[in-house]
C-alpha cells in the first residue's frame, strides 16, 4: 500500500493499455513508461524471453518501491481513506479499550453465551447427511479408532482392493465380540486401506439406539439402524453398506461357540442385494470373538432394561463397568471376492428357495474364510 | 379404530397410483363447478394455517368465494371471504356446517381445525379435534362436498427406536394412543379415511406435515426452542426435521388447487441432530436423564406448568423422520426450505423476539 503512496504518478498511467485494450493478461508486463506507447503495436509480436524480461524489470521496480516505503518515516503516510463501513470498524476492538471495559465483557453473561455457541460447534458440522453421518465429527474421532485399529487390535487387512471404487456394493460380514466393535473397524480398515478411502455405512442392531451415548456417538459416525427401508435407501444412494445378518444371535453366542456362523436371519440380505441389483463382498472378521468371551449370558433381566442379553465374561460383573473393555486380540479382516446376482432380476426377490440357497452359498464362503484364517492363526494375542 | 388407521393410507396410496398415471405427473387441475371458479371453505380458518391460506386464496383468480369456519374471524379476510362463526365443539355442529356448506355450494373443504400444540383441556380438544372432525365429515357428505384436504403430522408415526430413518405414507401410525393431542389426531386421520372409502367420488387429501418451524409461526416447537436453557434427554440426540411455514402453505395450496387422492407427507430436505438445532437456535442444552425428565415433566404437566405432556419427551430420544418422496413425485411439491433454513430463519426472527425488537400482535 505504501508503495502507490510513493509514487502515484505512474498508478494511472500504466493502468491505462490495459482499460483500453481490455485484454489485461497481455498488457499487463507493458507497465514501464517507455513502452506504454508501442505495446498496441508491438504486442502481437512479444516473445516469450521478451515477456520474462519485462516481468523481470517490474519485480525489480516493485523491490526498489518496497525499498522506498521502508526508508519513509512513518508520519508521511498519509492515514487511510475513511471507510465507508463504520459498522466494520466498530467490529474490530478498540486500541484504547480500557482493562475495565475488557473486565466488563467478560463479566457479561452475553460473552459467555456467544462463545459457548461458537465453542459448541467447533466440532460438528452444521448439517449432517440423511442419515446422520457427521463428517466433522467423524474427523475428530479418528484418532480413537486409529488406535484401536493400529496399535490396540493390530489388525491386518486383507482384500480389500476388491472393493469397487465406487457404486453401491453390500459388504456381508460374520458378528462377533459381545461388544460390536467389528463394525467401526471394518469402516476404518475401508477408510484407511481403500485406494479411494470410501466410508462404509454400517447398519446397527436396534438395542444400540435404546442406550444413551452409545447410539447418537455411532449414529454419528456412521451407523444405521439395521432394518430393510435404511438398508436399500442406503444402496440406493450408491453407499458401501456393511451388514451382519447373524444380528444379535452373533454377538451373543456363547465362547464355545465362537467362529460358528449362526441362522443369516432369513435372507434379508441378498433379497435386498436382488432388489437392489448390489454386489455381494462376504467379509470375515478373525480376532473379536475373543475380545469379550462370553462364558455365560443372562437373558431375563435384560428384558426390563431393553438390551437383548447381560453378558457374564470372566471380567465383566466381576470389574464392573471396566470388566466391557476388550481385551487386546489380534484382529485379521478378510474380505472376499465380490459375489454378483445380476444374472436373476430384481423379482428373484420373491423366490424364498432361490433366496434361501443364495444366502447359503454366502454364508459357506464366510465359514469357509473364517475357518482358513483360523488355522493359519497360531496365537490369540499375536496373530 | 386400531387397524383401520395403517389401513388407510394404503387404500388411497392405490387411487393416488390411478390419478398419477392419468393425468400426467398427477398434476391435473381441478375442473371446478359451473367455471366461475372454486368455493374454498376452511375450518380453523382463524389458525396459523388458515388465515395464510385465506389471503393467498383471496388473491388467486381462480378462487370465486372463501367461507371462512371458525370461532374468530381471519384478519386475511377480504372480498371474496364469507365468515361463518363455528364452534366444531357445539354439538349441533355438524348440522350448521351442513348448511353452510351446501348454501355456499362448496366443493373444496380444508379441515385445519387442530390444535398446533397440547393443550391441558384435554377433554375439550378431544371434542374439538376428534369428535369436531366427525362434525365435519358428516356435513361434508351431508352437503355433497367430495375434495377434502385435510391436515395431519408426521408427529402422528410416533418416536421409536424401531423406527427407520425415513417414515413413508404407508407406515403406521404409532403416536401413543394414550396421549390425547396424538390419539384426537389419529381418530380424525382414522374418520376422514372411513369417508374417503364410503363416498363415492371423493377426493380426500391427507398432508402430514413435519414440525412448522418460521418467522411468524407459533406452536409447541418455537415454544421449546424460545427457551434459552432447552432440556434435551442425557446421551441421546436424535435427528430432527422441519418444514418452513411458507412451504407448508403452499403445500396445501398445491392440495386445493390440484386433484391429488392420498397421503402424503410434507417434509424439508435434510435432517438435523436435536443438539445442533439447539445450538443453530442459539440456545443451551441442558441434559437429564430421561426417567428423572419423565417424572419432572409429568408433575409439571399435571400442574400445568409444563409446555407438554411427558409422551412428547420421546421425539428428543428417538428418530420420527418422515419421506418425502411421495409428494415430490405425485404432487410435485417442492420445499423451498431446507431442515436446516427454516431453523435459521425461525432463529433470525426469534433473536429479534428475545430483545423486544420484534413487535407481534397477541393472538
Amino acid at each position: 500500500m505504501s508503495a502507490t503512496f510513493d509514487d502515484d504518478d505512474n498508478g494511472p498511467e500504466s493502468l491505462s493499455p490495459s482499460v483500453v485494450d481490455g485484454d489485461p493478461g497481455r498488457s499487463y508486463p507493458a507497465e514501464p513508461e517507455d513502452e506504454i506507447e508501442e505495446a498496441p503495436r508491438s504486442r502481437a509480436a512479444l516473445s516469450e524471453a521478451e515477456v520474462a524480461a519485462k516481468i523481470r524489470s517490474l519485480e525489480e521496480r516493485l523491490d526498489e518501491m518496497i525499498g522506498n516505503a521502508d526508508d519513509l518515516p512513518l508520519e508521511d503516510i498519509p492515514p487511510p481513506p475513511p471507510s465507508r463501513f463504520a459498522s466494520a470498524k466498530a467490529l474490530t476492538p478498540e486500541p484504547d479499550a480500557t482493562v475495565f471495559d475488557t473486565a466488563r465483557e467478560l463479566l457479561s453473561s452475553e460473552f459467555y453465551l456467544r462463545k459457548w455457541g461458537r465453542l459448541g460447534m467447533r466440532n460438528r458440522s452444521e448439517e449432517v447427511d440423511d442419515f446422520g453421518f457427521d463428517p466433522v465429527y467423524e474427523k475428530k474421532v479418528q484418532p480413537i479408532f486409529d488406535f484401536l485399529y493400529e496399535r490396540y487390535f493390530r489388525v491386518e487387512c486383507e482384500g480389500v482392493d476388491g472393493i469397487p471404487a465406487e457404486g453401491r456394493c453390500l459388504l456381508v460380514a460374520n458378528h462377533s465380540g459381545t461388544l460390536p466393535y467389528d463394525g467401526m473397524m471394518i469402516k476404518t480398515a475401508v477408510k484407511r486401506e481403500h485406494p479411494q478411502r470410501r466410508d462404509v455405512r454400517w447398519l446397527a442392531e436396534d438395542f444400540l439406539f435404546h442406550f444413551p451415548f452409545l447410539g447418537s456417538f455411532t449414529n454419528r459416525v456412521g451407523a444405521v439402524r439395521a432394518c430393510q427401508e435404511n438398508a436399500e435407501r442406503l444402496l440406493q444412494q450408491e453407499s458401501l453398506t456393511a451388514v451382519f445378518p447373524e444380528g444379535v444371535k452373533g454377538i451373543g453366542k456363547l465362547f464355545k461357540k465362537r467362529y460358528q456362523l449362526q441362522r443369516f436371519g432369513r435372507g434379508g440380505f441378498i433379497k435386498l442385494a436382488l432388489r437392489t441389483k448390489s454386489p455381494i463382498i462376504p467379509v470375515a472378521v478373525i480376532g473379536a470373538e475373543e475380545t469379550n468371551p462370553m462364558l455365560y449370558r443372562i437373558d431375563y433381566l435384560s428384558q426390563a432394561m431393553g438390551i437383548p442379553f447381560i453378558p457374564v465374561t470372566p471380567t465383566f460383573p466381576l470389574l464392573g463397568p471396566l470388566g466391557l473393555l476388550p481385551l487386546p486380540t489380534k484382529w485379521r479382516i478378510v474380505f472376499g471376492d465380490p459375489i454378483s446376482f445380476a444374472s436373476h432380476g430384481p423379482e428373484a426377490a420373491d423366490d424364498e428357495m432361490l433366496v434361501g440357497r443364495l444366502a447359503d452359498q454366502v454364508r459357506s464362503s464366510i465359514q469357509t474364510m473364517l475357518d482358513r484364517a483360523v488355522k493359519q492363526r497360531a496365537s490369540v494375542w499375536l496373530g | 379404530m386400531g387397524s383401520s388407521a395403517p389401513d388407510s393410507p394404503t387404500k388411497n396410496e392405490a387411487t393416488a397410483g390411478v390419478t398419477h398415471a392419468r393425468g400426467d405427473g398427477g398434476a391435473s387441475l381441478r375442473v371446478t363447478r359451473e367455471g366461475h371458479g372454486r368455493v374454498v371453505a376452511l375450518t380453523g380458518a382463524h389458525s396459523f394455517l388458515g388465515s395464510n391460506l385465506v389471503g393467498l386464496l383471496e388473491e388467486d383468480p381462480r378462487t370465486q368465494r372463501i367461507v371462512a369456519l371458525d370461532v374468530e374471524p381471519p384478519a386475511t379476510r377480504g372480498k371474496k371471504t364469507r365468515v361463518y362463526p363455528l364452534d366444531l365443539t357445539d354439538p349441533k355442529a355438524d348440522t350448521r356446517l351442513a348448511e353452510i356448506l351446501a348454501a355456499e355450494r362448496v366443493d373444496t373443504l380444508v379441515h385445519l381445525a387442530f390444535l398446533s400444540e397440547p393443550s391441558f383441556a384435554s377433554a375439550w380438544a378431544h371434542e374439538l379435534e376428534s369428535v369436531g372432525t366427525r362434525h365435519t365429515m358428516v356435513a361434508a357428505r351431508h352437503a355433497q362436498v367430495t375434495k377434502v384436504v385435510l391436515w395431519s403430522q408426521t408427529l402422528l408415526y410416533g418416536a421409536h427406536p424401531t423406527n427407520p430413518n425415513f417414515l413413508t405414507e404407508k407406515h403406521p401410525l404409532r403416536a401413543p394412543r394414550k396421549e390425547s393431542f396424538f390419539a384426537d389426531k389419529i381418530e380424525a386421520e382414522a374418520e376422514v379415511s372411513r369417508f374417503a372409502d364410503r363416498v363415492p367420488g371423493s377426493v380426500v387429501t391427507i398432508l402430514r406435515t413435519a414440525p412448522l418451524l418460521g418467522p411468524t409461526v407459533k406452536n409447541y416447537l418455537t415454544r421449546y426452542l424460545s427457551h434459552r436453557l432447552v432440556p434435551t434427554m442425557m446421551g441421546f440426540d436424535p435427528l430432527l426435521q422441519f418444514l418452513h411455514e411458507v412451504d407448508a402453505i403452499a403445500a396445501f395450496k398445491l392440495a386445493i388447487d390440484r386433484t391429488m387422492p392420498g397421503t402424503f407427507n410434507i417434509v424439508a430436505d435434510g435432517v438435523l441432530p436435536l443438539s445442533t438445532v439447539i445450538k443453530l437456535a442459539g440456545r443451551i442444552a441442558t441434559p437429564i436423564p430421561h426417567p428423572i425428565a419423565e417424572t419432572a415433566t409429568a408433575i409439571a404437566w399435571m400442574a400445568q406448568v409444563a409446555d407438554a405432556p411427558p409422551s412428547f419427551l420421546k421425539y428428543l430420544r428417538f428418530l420420527c423422520v418422515a419421506d418425502g418422496k411421495k409428494a415430490w413425485d405425485t404432487m410435485g411439491f417442492r420445499p423451498a426450505y431446507t431442515t436446516r433454513e427454516a431453523l435459521l430463519d425461525f432463529t433470525n426472527a426469534q433473536r429479534l423476539r428475545d430483545v423486544h425488537l420484534l413487535q407481534e400482535p397477541t393472538p
